[in-house]
């Protein structure tokens, strides 16, 4: 399903932005965070714990939500601004499979951004307790999340003239306000999915909605059915 | 071949709010170079748009070789398309534009047809340098490589001669007369009737989203030629003899007098140019001005737009 040189040309076109030069120094800000933590947190410090609301209350409802939601929207919505998404759509290509592409393209760029961040600030936290389970449940959780919000701006883009609005009010006032308080409200927020991953390994913050397996499926749901979205408003909106 | 045209629009209309862009247009489009002629805003881009499958009828159906372009994309493999506006990726090399679109049309060996259509288009030699250092003429003619390289039989050119310069533009048009010659459909449209006089031999007229004219493009010229015109003389005097004379001579259907000039509408402007010089000799008027009134392309379209209503369509 994956188009190689429409997945090559859209990842090319992302890193070469200079928004992305921004983006990237949002997605280095916990490895800022985790600098002066280790640098100024006493040795019985609760290492954890710190890494812990780093990840579940930070980094995946806010850094890599944000990172995700403009890459993702970028992927398609910059092409349908300059109109140069004229030249693929005018190809024999399944619509599903260019959707894809751009969203496989969008989430690649999001996590070239995002997992160095998040490993670095996991060694410079934990330091000589880190070990690959404290690590790989957070990028898991992080990468599938990231998933889903690049599925969701690739639809927003082509559903909307002001994809970046819509998602930033998502993330701020849905994720980031109404889900915190309603439990119910937190089964829509991909961030509280991610999080469930996180939690596997990393307890302390708030209970996740659902446990791991669930999370993984939700969350790869939401990417399919986003992309399938996408592919159908490909055929019904003007381009 | 198939007897299914290559373009088949049906009562196709296309509003956005309250703008209607393209209204109630019926026509059919086979081989050859067919020419899209109206002003800007008239709704060429829009029917190019509906022919490509970037945008759908609000009502009506548009249908290439048969089919619904936004639901059959593998119709796309017969198509290439030259939008407005939208120069191709700017970090890319010319030929790596053309090979990626290529590609995607899975031609069998996108390379050499990258080449050949750069080669054709006149680009060959600066193939290999980024589009986003071209000029526009050059950018335009990497739209055109780009919806040549899968040899498709409907090419959709959007004012493809925008930008280029004069021996450019000879260029382009040989090219769409030897695809026209090949039998494949080309449709082209511009707002300059005389490009599109030399770029097809049939043509469509829009005006404000309506098909005003359709046919042989020499036949559109002479109706515009012979459509009844108003002629601005200023003389010496008052010009009443000469307007006088030429009353009498036929040639002209009305006068009027206005601001110290004359102004005459004939529907024969060829006879009122043979007939004013004579006529002006012999009741002895000095002509200081002859200008033609709303002589414009605008008002040309308004005239044909006039005419159709007229004839009801």
């Amino acid at each position: 399903m994956i188009i190689g040189p429409v997945y090559r040309l859209t990842l090319r076109a992302l890193l070469l932005q200079r928004r992305t030069i921004l983006l990237a120094l949002l997605a280095a800000a916990p490895v800022v965070m985790a600098l002066v933590y280790a640098l100024a947190a006493s040795a019985d410090a609760h290492h954890f714990r710190f890494y812990s609301h780093l990840v579940q209350d930070l980094f995946i409802p806010t850094i890599a939500a944000v990172v995700a939601l403009v890459i993702g929207v970028s992927a398609i919505g910059d092409e349908r601004e300059d109109g140069t998404i004229y030249y693929l759509v005018a190809t024999p290509q399944s619509r599903i499979g260019l959707i894809a592409t751009k969203v496989a393209a969008a989430w690649t760029a999001t996590l070239l951004l995002l997992v160095p961040s998040l490993v670095i600030s996991a060694l410079l936290i934990l330091k000589g307790a880190a070990d690959a389970s404290s690590i790989l449940w957070p990028v898991a959780g992080v990468a599938l999340a990231t998933l889903a919000y690049c599925g969701v701006a690739g639809w927003l883009s082509l559903r909307t003239r002001r994809p970046i609005v819509i998602g930033v009010l998502y993330i701020l006032l849905w994720e980031g306000s109404i889900a915190t308080f309603a439990a119910s409200a937190s089964k829509l927020s991909i961030a509280a999915y991610g999080r469930a991953l996180v939690a596997e390994r990393l307890p302390e913050a708030a209970a996740p909605v659902v446990g791991p397996a669930p999370a993984v499926v939700i969350l790869i749901a939401a990417a399919a059915i986003t992309c399938w979205l996408g592919a159908r408003a490909l055929v019904r909106v003007e381009l | 071949m198939s007897d299914v045209p290559a373009i088949e629009f049906a009562g196709v209309s296309r509003w956005y709010g309250d703008t209607v862009a393209v209204a109630d247009v019926s026509f059919a489009v086979g081989p050859g170079v067919t020419g899209l002629l109206g002003h800007n805003g008239a709704g060429k881009s829009t029917t190019l748009k509906l022919c490509a499958g970037f945008t759908s009828p609000s009502a009506g159906a548009v249908r290439i070789f048969g089919v619904e372009p936004r639901r059959n994309p593998s119709v796309y493999g017969r198509i290439g398309v030259v939008p407005d506006q939208s120069p191709p990726w700017p970090f890319l090399t010319a030929h790596e534009v053309v090979e990626l679109v290529a590609r995607l049309h899975r031609v069998a060996d996108p390379g050499a047809a990258a080449a050949r259509a750069l080669d054709i288009v006149g680009l060959a030699d600066v193939a290999g340098r980024k589009v986003g250092g071209y000029s526009h003429g050059m950018r335009q003619r990497v739209k055109l490589a780009q919806a040549l390289a899968h040899d498709p039989d409907l090419l959709l050119l959007d004012e493809p001669l925008n930008g280029l310069d004069p021996a450019q533009r000879r260029e382009i048009i040989a090219v769409l007369h030897r695809l026209g010659d090949e039998g494949r459909t080309v449709i082209v449209s511009s707002h300059v009737l005389h490009e599109v006089e030399r770029m097809a031999p049939q043509v469509l007229v829009l005006v404000n989203g309506h098909l005003v004219a359709e046919g042989q493009t020499s036949a559109i010229r002479q109706l515009i030629s012979e459509r009844p015109r108003t002629i601005r003389v200023a003389a010496g005097g008052d010009g009443r003899p000469l307007a006088g004379a030429l009353v009498d001579s036929g040639a002209v259907d009305a006068v009027r007098f206005e601001d110290g000039a004359v102004e005459f509408e004939t529907a024969d402007v060829d006879g009122f140019s043979r007939a004013l010089p004579a006529l002006a000799r012999r009741t002895d008027t000095l002509i200081r001005r002859v200008e033609p009134v709303g002589d414009d392309l605008e008002s040309v379209y308004a005239y044909l737009h006039e005419r159709a209503r007229g004839a009801g369509r």
